[in-house]
């Protein structure tokens, strides 16, 4: 308990990692209020300048950004009406209008002492749950491993995308490309066409870099003339009356989030809308109807995207398994410095789990400092155009590519990957899938190979144990659930209810 | 997010690609190890595209019961996928990625921020050259001296 504890205060009384929280958490207000910069992207792009670095240092800077990026999507979503991250969606609906009414200040400041009070429950849920899970999680098997891999790529398939099919083909092709290079096993060349580049394999850095980072500049080039729109900001310390009197929505949103950043592929804009949908449904009497400007849409959304950052770190820390995109990428930060996310990782080095949860804590106290201080000075900043963002985009995706390896080939890789991915995407396909697919993928081939060598290469043996051991029927039932779930027939049944 | 009823441009012809990428795929998998055996390091890919296969199919399947785009032809699909700004800014790219090596990352990097800047915000060459100068000051700063990134030097100032 001691040990846990002094664990979990290593950044608090740390200088350099106490700067280093504080800095991430500013930057990601200000990355995830700009409409055409995101945390993923962010993410992505500091993981490849800070493998170097210690792990505690780089999980400082990366949670912070995660923290503050949460957040600040809800203030361009307040002032601007243009949700500055996917999460903060929800919060446009009845935020904008606050700042319509002049209440853009009070809208802020109540978002962010929400904000902070859910980030705190979402990483008490962590600190509380993963233990347990982990201590379960031991008895995983390889086959169970390669079960959880395919459902994490299906879930986030299947959740972001336009349709399941999409998403599968979205997270095959990301196996795929994870393929690429010598096989480790057997040191086959897999899809190198010759060339001794590929040989390495492609580093899923690169990947991530290419179409989170790229692939958005290049669609953000279709926003390039949108001009802000500008607000005046008052009082933003919230009342003592408005946090008493929804203190309870609040509790109720932070632990829907929880739960559903908890569950693989969903993350903080599912969990937000949800919680809007359910503040809508519950509240009777609102003070101003939902959509023009009622505290409680304001609230929920908030109170419960930020919740779900500590929830999305339960599957990523306890079974590898991430919770969204950017738990996806923290994933790969912890593969870079040599772990390995999953129950294992609680019980070899319990130190990184505390000290994440004091770091999320920390980084979520920094948030509400930062959020309700410095909102003026904000406003100017976010109104930075696009046409500048842009470039600077694919100028940091190249540092970041490069820097990996110091190989200029992988920038030529991430900028193809960049124009693949905004032709994806302009046909309603989610990159979150494919990434997946990249850092899962090696994963699931090397435990389904080791799962089949158990069944001695009998493929009856092999489905026999994937049905008769408790936790791979769990497993197998949830994957056959989801893939039954998605055929047309039912779709078409559920869609006529 | 639920898919359209009315396909994008050029919709059906990419999810025929897609069915033909992926049958290529599977070809170049099967290449690796055959059928040779369960665990062979071809096994792997060779799942992954045949579910890319299968899923190609349905999403062509899919694209067959949608009706038929506003803009159709090859003309809604270039204004579709590859608008003018889309293209210029991806060739511009390519020639930012040409010119690493031999004029190195900074020099190419601030000809790409003044160009693109110059001409996507419209606000005449000085606000683009101080915008550019700026910003590769702050990435020097930033990553060659903070995060000690050890960016290309190009051949030419060797």
């Amino acid at each position: 308990m001691i040990e846990a504890l002094s664990y979990f205060a290593t950044s608090w009384f740390d200088p350099y990692l106490l700067v280093l929280t504080a800095l991430g958490t500013f930057a990601g207000i200000y990355i995830g209020a700009i409409p055409g910069l995101s945390v993923t992207m962010a993410a992505s792009i500091l993981i490849s300048f800070t493998f170097k670095w210690e792990v505690n240092e780089a999980l400082a800077l990366i949670a912070g950004v995660y923290v503050g990026g949460v957040y600040g999507g809800a203030r361009t979503a307040i002032l601007l009406n243009i949700p500055g991250a996917p999460s903060a969606i929800a919060t446009a609906i009845d935020g904008y209008p606050l700042a319509q009414k002049g209440l853009a200040g009070e809208a802020i400041g109540l978002s962010t002492v929400m904000s902070v009070m859910g980030g705190l429950i979402g990483v008490l849920a962590l600190a509380l749950a993963a233990p347990l899970i982990a201590e379960f999680a031991i008895k995983f098997t390889s086959r169970d491993y390669m079960l959880l891999g395919i459902i994490g790529i299906l879930l986030v398939g299947t959740l972001s995308g336009e349709s399941f099919a999409k998403g599968a083909f979205a997270g095959a092709l990301g196996i795929m490309i994870g393929m690429i290079g010598l096989d480790p096993m057997t040191a086959e060349t897999r899809f190198t066409f010759g060339s001794i580049n590929l040989m390495g394999g492609i580093p899923f850095v690169v990947a991530m870099i290419g179409f989170f980072g790229v692939a958005e500049a290049l669609v953000q080039l279709d926003h390039v003339s949108t001009t802000p729109i500008k607000q005046k900001v008052a009082r933003i310390i919230p009342a003592w009356r408005d946090v008493h009197r929804y203190l309870a929505l609040g509790l109720k949103s932070s632990g829907l989030g929880t739960v559903i950043g908890a569950l693989p592929g969903t993350g903080g804009d599912i969990a937000a809308l949800l919680a809007y949908d359910q503040a809508k449904r519950s509240t009777k009497d609102p003070e101003v109807p939902f959509g023009e400007g009622a505290k409680e849409g304001l609230i929920a959304p908030e109170t419960a995207n930020n919740a779900a950052v500590g929830g999305a770190f339960v599957p990523m820390l306890t079974l590898g398994i991430p919770g969204d995109a950017v738990t996806a990428i923290i994933i790969g930060a912890l593969y870079i410095h040599g772990l390995k996310p999953g129950p294992l990782l609680l019980t070899d080095t319990p130190h990184l789990f505390w000290f994440i949860v004091g770091n999320l804590t920390l980084a979520n106290l920094f948030l509400l400092v930062f959020g309700l201080t410095g909102i003026r000075i904000f406003t100017k900043v976010v109104e930075c155009p696009r046409a500048i963002l842009i470039p600077m985009i694919v100028v940091l995706s190249a540092v970041g590519a490069y820097a990996i390896q110091n190989n200029p080939v992988h920038i030529t890789w991430a900028l193809a990957f960049g124009v693949i991915g905004y032709v994806l995407k302009r046909y309603g396909f989610q990159v979150g899938p494919i990434i997946l697919g990249v850092i899962l993928g090696p994963m699931i081939d090397a435990n389904y190979r080791r799962a089949m060598i158990g069944a001695q290469e009998n493929v009856g043996t092999f489905v026999y144990d994937l049905i008769s051991h408790p936790i791979s029927l769990v497993l197998t039932c949830a994957l056959v659930f989801m893939l039954i779930t998605q055929l047309p027939f039912i779709k078409g049944a559920r869609r006529s209810r | 997010m639920k898919s359209p009823d009315t396909l994008r441009p050029g919709e059906q012809l990419f999810a025929l690609l897609l069915v033909c990428f992926a049958g290529y795929a599977f070809w170049e998998s099967y290449g690796i190890s055959g059928f040779k055996g369960l665990t062979t390091g071809g096994v792997m890919p060779m799942l992954a595209s045949g579910v890319m296969l299968v899923t190609g199919g349905v999403i062509l399947s899919d694209t067959l019961r949608k009706a038929a785009p506003l803009q159709s032809g090859p003309r809604g699909v270039i204004a579709y996928l590859f608008p003018l700004r889309v293209v210029l800014f991806t060739l511009l790219l390519s020639v930012y990625v040409a010119a690493i090596p031999s004029a190195g990352f900074l020099l190419s990097s601030g000809v790409l921020l003044f160009v693109a800047v110059w001409w996507l915000w419209q606000k005449g060459p000085v606000w683009a050259l101080v915008i550019s100068l700026v910003s590769i000051g702050v990435i020097h700063v930033l990553f060659r001296m903070v995060f000690q990134v050890v960016l290309p030097i190009g051949s030419l100032w060797r």
